[in-house]
């Protein structure tokens, strides 16, 4: 094949922000080429220089063996499908695909012989009257393809021409944009941001991030051997963990020993693990080389995708002490007072200025009349001190109905995993019967109840508790103590499967050393 | 669908009273002839018809009038197209800007503009009667054109632009085939709003013309103010209306034809 298109360190910048970062690629003739990446990688961008719509701040664009930098759009032997296909509306059907020709002045036989030629290469024959406002959009499309394969131009640019598509007519076009490559046999450059679009069709997909190439190859090789945890997430779903090569062929994830089969990692050096979801079998526990707890099932169609916890998170138990309420009744005014005993971490009262109103609010403290109207408390006393111990703090009325509870001030709790870096904190509660029956979402009810929370031990950064066990009825309870213990989300692989398995089932993974792709860790822009 | 027509009957009533009525009064006054002393006589007559078409020095203001009109129309189109495709491709701030600097002389009495004009052409005696009414009209009605085409051009998908040019359009064929039939409806549109008070207009021949440049619209004020020849007046707005009615037809039906050309 020969070299057809050369961009040469191609940099472009809009308003200040650089959109390429000095773009090198070559595309040959005759080749189907996807940029693929997601809205604002630069991929259009590129498309558009080559157009020449656009022109680079930087580089150089070698078409043929012939710069082209300094040639007009419409002096290229290059078309473009656009993405909302720019149709004419003051021209039918048979018009707009004749519009290249009329202005290369054509006989109108000739103009006749190929416009039809074009028509029925996409499938519209008869549909030269028609008005372009009243096609579908599959239809437009086809119309949009023609007008430009038309002109016989050595490239065809085609800028997500199917994403205003519906699903099934999206397929549709696949299959025939590549029927249609096949047979006029130029150059297609597509672009896309759907992985599976570029799979489908492509003789060759360059994978673009932030104005960059990641990886170019072919959609066996990007599938198969993505260059980094950037193109594996961008194609197809996958599991990336962090690992550690200890030989050329052994690699360390999970806490266990693989064997892998990559020999251009150092010994030592940390890389990111690859194993895409369908490669997993499922295995009964004792025998996977790793085991797990199924935490969720969806069904997907052909198979299920489940989620697979290899190492559980962080946890913290706390006590919750179901006691029922003993509302205070001022027989003067007829009002009612309620409120519980509560805990309060001395490390809170000291960093967090404790209001009035969080009181109340943590003490669950209310107040109605006979009516069982609300009615706002007004004053708060306490004397509760940042030390540990047991105060007491008293709500009440302008009338003078009031209720004094405990308070107990405890040294906070952390349960802390420095190899990981998460922290995890919760604190002892009382709750009434009522208020744990009442609970529309009981798991989110009981975080706010223990003022549950985890987060990152390097920057603080807050982690999501994934998991909230407990072991009683909310429509039975009683009076009594019960464990409450919060976990963040361990290890979890993403798994695809055949197999019939319900939430909490045991399980054993299993794979082989072809599964494992070993990729070399991004490096991080500073 | 009941109520809803109920809701109709005031505007029903308006239009009745105040566009019909007079209208058809109008039809009346021009078919009938004067008894004398405000007398109405009902003796249907083409009399003022074949008054007005047999008088050449009428037919030489109804011809003047015509001229006029068509030439401020395409004076309009021929400055206010470049304009509107200049405002086009400014940026959409720029472009708010420039039609509101463009309607800001409409928010002026046209009386006190056309004034203004009078005495500035005052100092150009040797102008002819015509061309002063035809700069007065030209500066008046441009506005309107101008706004008509940027609406047409600056609605337009600008990558239809684009495609033409990917499909081997230069600058130029790209304008002609696709930026000007894209804009004949904005074009239509204008003449409409332009031809139509330029050919009935009687406020700028009377102040900038003199006294002895008149046109059709001052014929009609002449005859039901100065001679109160109510009947002849009718006829002549009549004849007016009628050739306004195929003027606008025509131009529809050509704009039409090109469509579907």
């Amino acid at each position: 094949m020969r070299k057809l298109i050369e961009f040469k360190n191609i940099v472009k910048s809009f308003d200040g922000q650089v959109v390429l970062k000095g773009v090198n690629l070559n595309i040959m003739e005759n080749e189907f080429v996807t940029l693929l990446g997601p809205s604002g990688c630069g991929k259009t961008t590129l498309l558009r220089i080559l157009g020449g719509f656009l022109e680079q701040d930087e580089g150089t664009v070698i078409f043929d063996g012939q710069c082209i930098d300094r040639v007009p759009p419409y002096k290229r032997e290059i078309n473009t499908v656009f993405q909302r296909y720019a149709l004419f509306p003051h021209m039918n059907v048979y018009e707009n695909i004749a519009f290249g020709l009329r202005i290369k002045k054509l006989g109108n036989d000739i103009i006749s012989q190929k416009v039809n030629r074009m028509l029925s290469l996409v499938n519209l024959e008869g549909y030269g009257k028609r008005n372009v406002t009243q096609l579908s959009g599959g239809q437009q499309q086809r119309v949009a393809i023609a007008r430009a394969l038309v002109n016989e131009p050595s490239v065809l640019l085609l800028d997500e021409p199917l994403g205003a598509l519906d699903l099934k007519l999206r397929k549709e076009m696949q299959r025939e944009l590549k029927r249609i490559q096949q047979e006029v046999g130029i150059t297609f450059i597509f672009v896309t941001h759907d992985q599976e679009e570029a799979l489908t069709m492509s003789d060759k997909i360059v994978v673009m991030n932030a104005g960059e190439i990641e990886q170019i190859g072919t959609p066996l090789e990007i599938y198969n051997e993505p260059a980094n945890a950037y193109v594996a997430r961008f194609i197809g779903e996958s599991n990336i963990v962090d690992g550690e090569m200890l030989t050329g062929t052994k690699v360390l994830f999970d806490d266990h020993e693989f064997d892998c089969r990559d020999y251009r990692m150092r010994p030592g050096e940390i890389v990111d693990v690859l194993i895409r979801p369908e490669d997993f079998t499922i295995v009964k526990p004792k025998d996977g080389v790793l085991k797990g707890e199924v935490k969720s099932v969806l069904f997907k169609g052909v198979h299920y995708e489940m989620m697979v916890e290899t190492r559980t998170g962080v946890s913290k138990t706390v006590k919750m002490h179901v006691v029922t309420q003993h509302d205070m009744n001022n027989a003067a005014t007829g009002e009612k007072i309620s409120a519980n005993d509560f805990y309060v971490d001395s490390e809170d009262l000291e960093n967090k200025e404790m209001t009035d109103q969080d009181f109340i609010s943590i003490a669950n403290a209310q107040a109605w009349d006979e009516e069982y109207r609300d009615i706002s408390l007004t004053h708060v006393t306490h004397n509760i001190e940042n030390r540990p111990g047991v105060y007491s703090i008293t709500f009440g009325t302008d009338k003078k109905t009031e209720i004094t509870v405990k308070v107990y001030v405890v040294h906070p709790e952390y349960v802390e995993d420095a190899r990981h870096n998460i922290g995890i904190s919760a604190l002892d509660f009382f709750i009434t019967p009522d208020e744990i029956r009442e609970s529309m979402a009981i798991s989110t009810d009981l975080k706010t109840w223990a003022s549950a929370e985890a987060w990152n031990l390097q920057d603080d950064s807050p982690v999501s508790i994934t998991d909230v066990k407990f072991d009683f009825d909310p429509a039975e309870i009683t009076e009594g103590s019960y464990d409450i213990t919060f976990a963040t989300r361990g290890r979890v692989y993403k798994v695809e499967t055949t197999a019939r398995l319900e939430a909490g089932d045991r399980v054993g993974l299993s794979f082989g050393p072809d599964d494992i792709h070993i990729m070399r860790k991004a490096v991080q822009e500073t | 669908m009941k109520s809803f027509f109920r809701m109709t009957y005031p505007y029903i009533l308006w239009i009745a009273v105040f566009i019909v009525a007079p209208m058809i009064m109008i039809l009346l006054y021009a078919l009938t002839k004067d008894g004398g002393n405000r007398t109405l006589i009902f003796r249907f007559t083409f009399e003022n018809f074949t008054r007005f078409f047999s008088d050449p020095t009428f037919m030489r203001v109804l011809f003047t009038s015509l001229r006029i009109a068509f030439l401020t129309t395409v004076f309009c189109i021929l400055i206010g197209y470049p304009a509107a495709l200049f405002i086009a491709n400014l940026s959409e701030r720029a472009q708010t800007m420039m039609v509101l600097l463009l309607t800001l002389p409409m928010w002026i009495n046209m009386l006190l503009k056309t004034y203004a004009w009078r005495g500035i052409l005052m100092n150009f005696d040797n102008l002819e009667s015509e061309v002063k009414v035809f700069i007065g009209m030209v500066y008046d009605f441009l506005p309107y054109m101008i706004i008509q085409i940027h609406t047409s051009i600056a609605k337009m998908d600008r990558e239809l632009l684009t495609a033409a040019y990917d499909l081997g359009a230069n600058r130029w064929k790209t304008f002609l085939k696709v930026t000007l039939p894209l804009s004949v409806p904005g074009i239509i549109s204008g003449i409409t709003l332009v031809f139509l008070p330029a050919v009935s207009s009687f406020v700028i021949p009377k102040l900038l013309g003199g006294g002895d440049y008149v046109l059709i619209g001052n014929l009609i004020e002449t005859f039901f103010v100065t001679t109160g020849d109510w009947n002849f007046g009718s006829a002549i707005s009549l004849v007016m209306a009628l050739i306004i009615i195929a003027s606008m037809w025509l131009t529809r039906k050509i704009d039409r034809n090109a469509k579907e050309d």
